[in-house]
């Protein structure tokens, strides 16, 4: 009575993460190429969460908090890269820089609030 | 206003996260759902979707499982060939006449769009949806080795499409219109408003393009990543690199290009995406053409391998089930692919042997596309003896193997001749070339994959398809891949150049028996689309677990000793109890009768 004979159960068949980080990296490059801020910092903040959500299932990592500050940390090394070139290319980027930024600065603030709100009985073990 | 638009577009945004997150704890919840008064804890996991998958449309969004996420592969790989095979209905007849019809900007947009859908929508991901499905029931893995990674790398495909093909949409709603660069998206008539072209080809289509290029890659990338770590490091007890099957070696073989050509093509379009947006200066320099030929070619030829490999792979795996042989030779393909793999990446420059580059470069590139063509000899040669003496059976899928054989055989053949510089330099850019390489995208690559669904379809559907219908669509396929390709070959020893929407009055009859062939290819796809959709809702129910007869020549393979435990354990459903008739020609039962004759001796 078994519909797939062979497979081990100890492997989760559903996962709802994929779906949306697979969403945000197109919502992300098109709102940085297009330069249209609150569509680059939504899809970077979706792309984001949703790995800190994933390796938090998959059980690489038991809270996402610190996973999602080292993400912030590479938003803001890649925000401050771009501000870097900003004067060295034809166009302007400022924009773009601040909403790599802007979404780096909405993690830590998320990451500071999860980490003082959260209790820690909640985690998944 | 232009603020007010900025706030309606940030409230959106934020509607949008906020739904996100209020779905993700829904389904989270399942997870550790237990019943009021059931006197679970909160943090205790009921399991419910670790042994079950969610019901309806959510089991699809959520699936990890190795072979839903392969029948989503082959729904979106089908549905790309669909809208790419009458995108090239819509240019065939805009040939019909000297004229262009369509007009010339819409046929140019629909001659890059059928080329990248083709290739990138529909060749690398029905690829994917036969090797997600059975590469792991082959080698005997539970999964794949990173089940997460597989359903990312799927679900980054359909955007990808939405984006390549954003233009279409965007046209009639007045905003920009689609690409048309032609899949090869040379500089600098790709570079756009900075480039002397001044954004003729598509502007806003262009960058939608190239960034939905860039999610198939990355999309390939990642599956490719997942193939070579599920064939190392996944394979049961049993499967050891002597006897690993013939498929997977090409998975394998295939994965390793991937990995060495998508993040360069990713790279590329990049530099291009910022050249044209961000004010860099990649292509615009002394050589910037030149150099975005390399980069595209390295990527481009080894492109060619990646959907060929596994498909030769698939024809070397169906083939002898119904030669009743085992494969001949079957070291020396083996050999034979890894082979191609490495030596693909050392024939990008035939791509550009009229570009004026150092004669001395095009000799060696001369030298080593010649070369290529042994290794392709040896398989072909495998095939046609693994024939020999076989006791050959002439189903659909058998059809399939025999046309991809034929048709790869005039594809080749007339590719070493391309490989000749003093030919190419005649015959470049004319359709001789469209003639050549469509011999074996759609003559081989397309066959091999039709041999495939044909083959597997039982398997994955609990029923059969209609023999008579798929005997149809064979025949009406040769038949139009022939007539069609063939024409185009005939057009290009005329002259007639490539890409053009409208030709002088010689060509007209030629152009006029190639589309006579697409309206073939056309009716018979449809005839397959309609067998498919039919069957797999309506079909009959295979209730033996060899529906092909493989046992009573020995060569049953694994994945069917798989469905034969599925049919066995399966929960009793309607009871349909008609009798099935195999394609081979004999009711189940009455093959099976004889295959337990063959045991008892």
């Amino acid at each position: 009575m078994d519909e797939t004979p062979g497979l081990s159960e100890q492997y989760r068949k559903a996962s709802p993460w994929p779906l949306f980080i697979a969403l945000g990296v197109p919502i992300s490059e098109i709102g940085l190429v297009f330069n249209v801020l609150p569509i680059a910092v939504g899809g970077l903040l979706l792309f984001c969460g949703c790995l800190a959500g994933m390796l938090q299932e998959a059980g690489y990592i038991d809270a996402p908090w610190r996973a999602l500050g080292v993400m912030a940390l590479l938003l803001g090394g890649l925000g401050g890269a771009i501000l870097y070139v900003n004067p060295q290319v034809g166009a302007d980027m400022t924009m773009r820089a601040y909403a790599v930024l802007a979404s780096a600065a909405v993690i830590i603030a998320g990451v500071v609030a999860g980490t003082l709100l959260v209790p820690k009985r909640q985690q998944p073990a | 206003m232009e603020l007010n638009a900025q706030i309606a577009v940030t409230v959106l945004m934020g509607v949008f996260l906020v739904a996100v997150a209020t779905f993700l704890t829904r389904i989270e919840n399942w997870r550790s759902y237990t019943p009021v008064g059931g006197g679970g804890s909160f943090i205790e996991e009921s399991g419910y979707i670790d042994e079950e998958k969610p019901a309806g449309i959510i089991r699809w969004l959520t699936t990890v499982d190795h072979k839903d996420i392969g029948i989503l592969y082959g729904l979106y790989g089908i549905i790309a060939f669909a809208v790419g095979g009458l995108m090239v209905t819509l240019m065939r007849f805009d040939l019909v006449t000297s004229s262009s019809l369509l007009g010339t900007s819409t046929y140019n947009a629909l001659l890059t769009s059928h080329g990248i859908t083709m290739l990138f929508l529909f060749g690398t991901p029905i690829i994917a949806a036969f090797a997600n499905y059975l590469v792991p029931l082959i080698i005997g893995a539970d999964d794949m080795a990173f089940p997460r990674i597989n359903a990312i790398a799927f679900w980054l495909l359909p955007p990808a499409a939405l984006l390549i093909w954003a233009g279409f949409f965007a046209k009639p709603l007045g905003l920009f219109g689609p690409a048309q660069t032609a899949w090869t998206m040379y500089t600098p008539l790709s570079l756009g408003a900075v480039g002397p072209s001044a954004d003729a080809v598509g502007g806003a289509g262009v960058d939608l393009m190239l960034l939905g290029l860039h999610l198939s890659g990355v999309a390939a990338t990642m599956g490719a990543i997942n193939f070579i770590a599920t064939i190392f490091t996944h394979r049961g007890e049993e499967v050891s690199w002597a006897n690993l099957d013939i498929f997977s070696w090409t998975i394998l073989t295939q994965s390793g290009l991937i990995l060495f050509a998508f993040p360069l093509l990713g790279s590329a379009l990049l530099m291009l995406l910022a050249d044209r947006n961000f004010g860099t200066a990649f292509f615009l320099t002394d050589g910037g053409n030149i150099l975005w030929q390399h980069l595209f070619w390295f990527f481009g030829h080894p492109e060619v391998y990646i959907l060929v490999l596994p498909m030769m792979g698939i024809v070397s795996y169906v083939l002898p089930r119904f030669a009743g042989r085992k494969l001949f030779g079957f070291k020396f393909v083996v050999y034979s692919t890894l082979a191609i793999g490495v030596l693909s990446f050392g024939v990008w420059a035939h791509h550009m042997f009229a570009t004026g580059i150092d004669p001395r470069v095009r000799a060696s590139f001369m030298a080593v596309s010649m070369a290529i063509a042994i290794p392709s000899a040896v398989k072909t040669f495998n095939w046609i003896t693994t024939l020999w003496n076989g006791r050959v059976r002439l189903t659909t899928p058998m059809l399939f193997c025999i046309g991809f054989i034929s048709n790869f055989i005039i594809g080749g053949v007339t590719g070493v001749f391309l490989a000749s510089i003093p030919i190419d330099l005649v015959l470049h850019d004319t359709y001789y070339v469209v003639g050549h390489f469509h011999y074996v995208v759609m003559g081989a690559i397309a066959f091999a994959g039709f041999a495939g669904i044909y083959y597997w379809f039982p398997l994955v559907t609990n029923r059969m398809y209609q023999a008579s219908l798929g005997k149809a669509h064979f025949w009406l396929t040769m038949v139009g891949s022939n007539i069609t390709f063939l024409a185009m070959i005939l057009l290009g020893y005329g002259g007639m150049p490539r890409r053009y929407a409208t030709y002088l009055p010689q060509f007209a009859t030629l152009h006029q028996v190639a589309t006579l062939g697409a309206f073939l290819l056309l009716i018979g796809q449809i005839i397959w689309l309609y067998n498919m959709v039919s069957s797999w809702f309506e079909g009959k129910r295979v209730e033996s677990g060899d529906p092909w007869d493989l046992r009573q020549d020995n060569v049953r393979t694994v994945e069917w000793q798989w469905f034969e435990q599925k049919l066995d354990t399966q929960i009793a459903t309607d009871g349909g109890d008609e009798e099935v008739a195999t394609d081979g020609g004999k009711p189940a039962d009455e093959a099976e009768a004889v295959a337990e004759e063959r045991d008892d001796d």
